[in-house]
């Protein structure tokens, strides 16, 4: 190989290099977050992270430019994910709450005297709520359904965009994200209801053994 | 009053909030949870919820050595 024939690919390469970079540099933030959130660990996360990015420079000559780099760059996490890093996970039971509907948490919040005798129920329970309930519940949903809401809910993609991104139907994204939402919910009442937000200091009455 | 009733709102509360409407339901739905005393307040909760979970999910930005440590990768 002649020296200018080098020279070229290396100029090829810097400025692959920066294209790369510049597209990419923008949608870390996100992309660590996710991470964080599904490995849930710091460590892992930048493995996964660290994995993503090889990924996606590896593959960068196939992203079409004008296309959507960010869901681009996610369906790359997930296959990262799903190909290494979820085998050692344990996977949570698969629980499903038919009976559960949409305004599951607003109806046990109406229903539940406690709450009533603060005053507005849903704003004491949504002022109650911690970072750490919040995400422990969205821990606690099994996989599929933690993946298509975390897609959703934290980091914004419609519908069509995570069925390319996970490879799958819309009416499955649909129906995850509606199961994992309900899911959800029941475990923020749980969060609520243990950690008694309203009516701590007065005898419970019937159950008793409180602290 | 629109012709849509709140049952149907109700089932199709996610699917607005998530923009995944057509333009004509979009219209029908928010002009019922507007008038509607018993929808309203049960599609202000989703609202908040979603936001809630969403801020309290997000984290924050990438530390600076990790994003300096995988640019690097590309220069090996």
């Amino acid at each position: 190989m002649g020296a200018t024939l080098l020279a070229q690919q290396r100029e090829t390469t810097a400025e692959e290099r920066e294209r790369f970079s510049a597209l990419v540099g923008e949608h870390l933030d996100g992309l660590f977050g996710a991470s964080l959130r599904l490995t849930r660990n710091r460590t892992k996360a930048e493995d996964l992270l660290q994995e993503t990015f090889l990924r996606a420079w590896r593959s960068f000559h196939t992203f079409r430019p004008g296309t959507n780099v960010r869901a681009w760059l996610y369906r790359i996490l997930m296959n990262a994910y799903i190909d290494g890093y979820r085998k050692s996970e344990r996977e949570p039971e698969v629980v499903d709450h038919e009976d559960v509907d949409e305004f599951y948490l607003y109806s046990k919040v109406h229903e539940s005297e406690d709450f009533r005798r603060a005053g507005n129920p849903e704003e004491v329970l949504l002022a109650n709520l911690m970072d750490a309930d919040v995400k422990g519940a969205l821990q606690g949903l099994p996989e599929a359904f933690r993946n298509v809401v975390i897609l959703a809910d934290i980091e914004g993609f419609s519908y069509k965009e995570i069925a390319e991104i996970l490879g799958i139907p819309i009416g499955t994204v649909m129906s995850r994200l509606h199961r994992g939402r309900r899911q959800l919910q029941v475990k923020l009442w749980e969060y609520a209801r243990r950690a008694h937000y309203v009516g701590a200091e007065r005898p419970s009455g019937g159950t008793g053994g409180g602290p | 009053m629109t012709e849509i009733d709140c049952e149907q709102v109700l089932e199709q509360v996610w699917s607005y909030l998530d923009g995944e409407l057509g333009e004509n339901a979009y219209i029908e739905i928010q002009a019922h949870l507007a008038e509607c005393a018993g929808c309203g307040p049960k599609y202000e909760f989703q609202r908040k919820l979603f936001t809630l979970v969403e801020q309290k999910c997000k984290e924050g930005p990438i530390p600076v050595e990790l994003k300096q440590r995988l640019f690097r990768l590309l220069e090996g």
